[in-house]
C-alpha cells in the first residue's frame, strides 16, 4: 500500500483533481456548456477533421509499424536492441521539433517538396497537403509508429516463428503465411496498439498547433482556442475536454480489451 | 532379383557453413531410397539439423547439390521442394482446429473445403484421431499433437518426410509408443524418410539404416546393426551404445595387451608390436563364477551397479583401468569372461593382410 501512494497521489493530483474541476464546471449550468460547444459553427467540422486524423493516422502507423516490428523480430537481438534504440528516438521529441522537420521537409518550400516538385509535382499542392487533417496524420505517424513498434515487438519476438517455416514448408507463399497464420495470432494486440495511437493523436494537439497554429479543423484546436481567446467561455470549453477525454478514454479501454484477449488466449 | 529401390532423396557433395562461423555440413554424399528410413545421429551441433534444413530449402548448399525423386531442386525453396516436415516444436497453428492444421497444405494448393476435410479426415484416421477433428491443438496431449503434426506433413503426399527430432519433447513412455507408430505410417506410406536425433535407442529401434554424423561430416552410415556390432571409429562405439574402447597392442598372432591385461583373439593379421584400439561391448563381457576356466578370464571389483529391471549396468575396476558390463545377472561380480570374438578392432585390417 506503501508504494502504491505516490503513484496514487499523482494519479489524483494530475488526474482526478484536474478531471473532477472539470467536470464541475462543465456541468455548473444544468449540462447547457454542452450544448453550447455541439453549437458551436466549428464543432463538427473539427470532429469530422479529428476523426480523419485519427483513421489515417492510426491505420498508416499501425500498417507501419506492424511491419517494423516483423522485421525486427526476425533479426538478432543484438540488431533488435540497437535499432528498437533508433526507432524509439522520436518518442522523446516534442511535438515543435517534430512540426518543424516536417515543415522543412514537406513544407512548401521543404526539401523533399521540392525534389518532388522537380519531378514534375505541384509544389503548392503538397506543401499545401501537410496543412490537413491528412497531412498531419503524416506527421504524427513520425512519433506514433515508434509506439505500435514497442507495443508490438514484445507479442512478435515471442511467436514461434517454427509456425512461418512450418507454413511456408507445407506451400505457403510468405504473403498467405503471413495472413493465414501470424496475422490471426497477434490481430488482437495489433488492434490494441491501432487504439492506443487512436487514443494519442485524437488528443494531441502540439505537432498540430506547431505545424498549422489554429487553422485546422481538430477537436485539440477547438479546446485551445475556447481556453486562449478572449471572452472565453471556460464552461464549453470544460465540456469538450470532458468529451476529448472520454473518445480517448474508450478507445484506451478499447486496446485494453483487445489487450486482455490476447493474454487469455496465451493462457490458454 | 528384385528392383534397386528408386533414389527418393539424394545429396552430392554439399557443404553449407553458416556465416560467419565453423559450424555446419560438409561434402554430404547420401541417398535415400524411396520407403526407406533413415536416422541421422550425432552429438549437438554436429550438423543434423543443418543437413534436415539443407534438404528442406531452409538454407542452400554453398556447394554440391540436391536432388527430390529425380529432380535437381538445389536452388529451389523449400515450398516447392515438396516435403513433409515435423519440427521439434511440432509448430502447429494453434489458431486452428486439428482438422484445418491438417488440410493447410491443400488449403493453399487450392483444394477445394469439401475435398480437404476428406483427405484431411483421411490421414487424421491414418494417425488416430479422427475424434478430436474439431479441437484447437491446446486441447491435445504432447503425443497427439505430434501425430497431427505428423499428419498434416503428410497429407500433401510430399517427395520425403523430415522429422527433425519428433519424438524429444515427449516422455518416456509416450516416446515409445510414438516410436512405432512413427514406424507404422511410415512404411504404410512407404515414403523416404530422414528422422534427426540424438537419441541412440531411437535410432537403432526405428531406422532401416542410419548416418552418424561429427563435426558437420557423415562418419558412417549403414545399418542399424552394423553401425552397432563394427563401428568404423571408437566415436562411432562410444556415440552408439555403450562401449569399452582399449588402447591396446598386437602381442602375436592370437593376443593383445590391454590396460586390463592380456586378451585372446584372431588379429587378423596384423603385426606384433602394432597399436591398436579394441572394442568390447559391455554385454559382451560375462560375469562368470569362480571356477569357470578359459582365456579372458579376468577379476574385477565392482565400483558402480545401477539396477535398471531387465538388466544391470556395472562399473568395474581391473587395476588401474575401468570396465563397463552390462548383465542380467543378480548375482554378485567378481569375475568376468570376454569371448574371443567380442573383441573387435576398430582400426581398419590393413589392406594386404585381409585376407589372413
Amino acid at each position: 500500500m506503501l508504494l502504491v501512494a505516490p503513484a496514487g497521489a499523482l494519479f489524483a493530483l494530475f488526474f482526478a483533481v484536474p478531471l473532477a474541476v472539470l467536470a464541475v464546471d462543465a456541468l455548473g449550468e444544468g449540462g447547457t456548456a454542452f450544448a453550447r460547444v455541439f453549437a458551436l459553427p466549428t464543432f463538427w467540422p473539427s470532429l469530422g477533421g479529428s476523426l480523419v486524423l485519427t483513421l489515417v493516422a492510426a491505420t498508416l502507423s499501425t500498417a507501419v509499424g506492424l511491419a517494423v516490428a516483423v522485421h525486427l523480430a526476425s533479426m538478432s537481438e543484438r540488431r533488435r536492441t540497437l535499432l528498437s534504440f533508433v526507432i524509439a528516438l522520436p518518442l522523446t521529441f516534442s511535438g515543435l521539433i517534430v512540426a518543424y522537420g516536417f515543415i522543412l521537409g514537406w513544407g512548401r518550400a521543404g526539401f523533399f517538396t521540392q525534389i518532388v516538385a522537380a519531378l514534375g509535382a505541384d509544389a503548392a499542392v503538397i506543401g499545401k497537403a501537410l496543412f490537413t487533417p491528412t497531412g498531419l496524420a503524416f506527421a504524427s505517424s513520425y512519433y506514433l509508429i515508434p509506439r505500435v513498434v514497442m507495443a508490438l515487438l514484445p507479442v512478435l519476438v515471442n511467436f514461434d516463428r517454427a509456425q512461418l517455416v512450418a507454413a511456408e514448408s507445407l506451400g505457403a507463399t510468405r504473403a498467405q503465411a503471413f495472413r493465414q497464420v501470424l496475422l490471426p495470432q497477434i490481430a488482437a494486440p495489433v488492434a490494441g496498439a491501432a487504439c492506443l495511437v487512436a487514443a494519442v493523436v485524437f488528443g494531441a494537439y502540439g505537432t498540430a498547433l506547431a505545424l498549422v497554429g489554429t487553422q485546422l479543423r481538430i477537436l485539440p484546436l477547438q479546446l485551445y482556442s475556447l481556453v486562449s481567446e478572449t471572452g472565453s467561455d471556460f464552461p464549453a470549453a470544460a465540456a469538450l475536454a470532458l468529451l476529448i477525454t472520454a473518445a480517448c478514454s474508450a478507445m484506451m479501454t478499447a486496446g485494453e480489451w483487445f489487450g486482455s484477449r490476447h493474454e487469455r488466449h496465451l493462457a490458454n | 532379383m528384385d528392383a534397386a529401390p528408386a533414389v527418393a532423396v539424394a545429396l552430392a557433395g554439399a557443404t553449407y557453413v553458416y556465416p560467419g562461423s565453423s559450424a555446419g555440413v560438409r561434402d554430404i554424399d547420401l541417398e535415400i531410397a524411396s520407403g526407406e528410413m533413415l536416422v541421422c545421429i550425432g552429438p549437438s551441433g554436429c550438423g543434423k539439423t543443418t543437413l534436415l534444413r539443407l534438404i528442406a530449402g531452409f538454407v542452400k548448399p554453398q556447394a554440391g547439390s540436391i536432388r527430390l525423386g529425380g529432380r535437381d531442386v538445389t536452388g529451389a525453396d523449400a515450398r516447392s521442394r515438396e516435403c513433409g516436415i515435423v519440427f521439434q516444436s511440432y509448430a502447429l497453428f494453434p489458431h486452428m482446429t486439428v482438422r484445418d492444421n491438417v488440410g493447410y497444405a491443400l488449403r493453399v494448393r487450392g483444394v477445394a473445403g469439401g475435398e480437404r476435410a476428406k483427405r484431411a479426415g483421411r490421414m487424421l484416421e491414418l494417425v488416430g484421431l479422427s475424434a478430436y477433428a474439431d479441437r484447437l491443438p491446446a486441447a491435445l496431449s504432447g503425443g497427439q499433437q505430434q501425430r497431427v503434426a505428423l499428419a498434416r506433413a503428410l497429407v500433401f503426399e510430399p517427395r520425403a518426410l523430415l522429422l527433425d527430432e519428433p519424438l524429444s519433447a515427449l516422455d518416456a513412455a509416450t516416446r515409445v509408443a510414438m516410436r512405432d507408430e512413427i514406424r507404422r505410417i511410415q512404411r504404410e506410406r512407404a515414403i523416404a524418410t530422414l528422422l534427426i536425433t540424438h537419441d541412440q535407442d531411437e535410432a537403432l529401434s526405428l531406422a532401416d539404416r542410419i548416418a552418424v554424423m561429427r563435426e558437420g561430416r557423415l562418419v558412417q552410415v549403414d545399418t542399424p546393426q552394423a553401425i552397432y556390432d563394427a563401428p568404423a571409429s571408437g566415436f562411432i562405439a562410444g556415440f552408439v551404445g555403450r562401449a569399452n574402447v582399449l588402447d591396446a597392442t598386437v602381442a602375436g598372432a592370437d593376443a593383445v595387451d590391454t590396460p586390463v591385461g592380456r586378451l585372446v583373439t584372431r588379429v587378423h593379421g596384423r603385426e606384433a608390436g602394432a597399436k591398436v584400439a579394441v572394442l568390447i561391448r559391455p554385454e559382451r563381457v560375462e560375469p562368470v563364477g569362480d571356477r569357470e576356466t578359459g582365456d579372458n578370464l579376468l577379476a574385477v571389483a565392482i565400483e558402480r551397479d545401477r539396477f535398471f529391471g531387465a538388466t544391470r549396468a556395472l562399473d568395474a575396476r581391473i587395476g588401474a583401468s575401468r570396465l563397463a558390463i552390462e548383465t542380467s545377472s543378480r548375482a554378485p561380480v567378481r569375475r568376468v569372461r570376454i569371448a574371443r570374438d567380442a573383441i573387435q578392432f576398430l582400426d581398419p585390417v590393413p589392406p594386404s593382410k585381409e585376407a589372413t
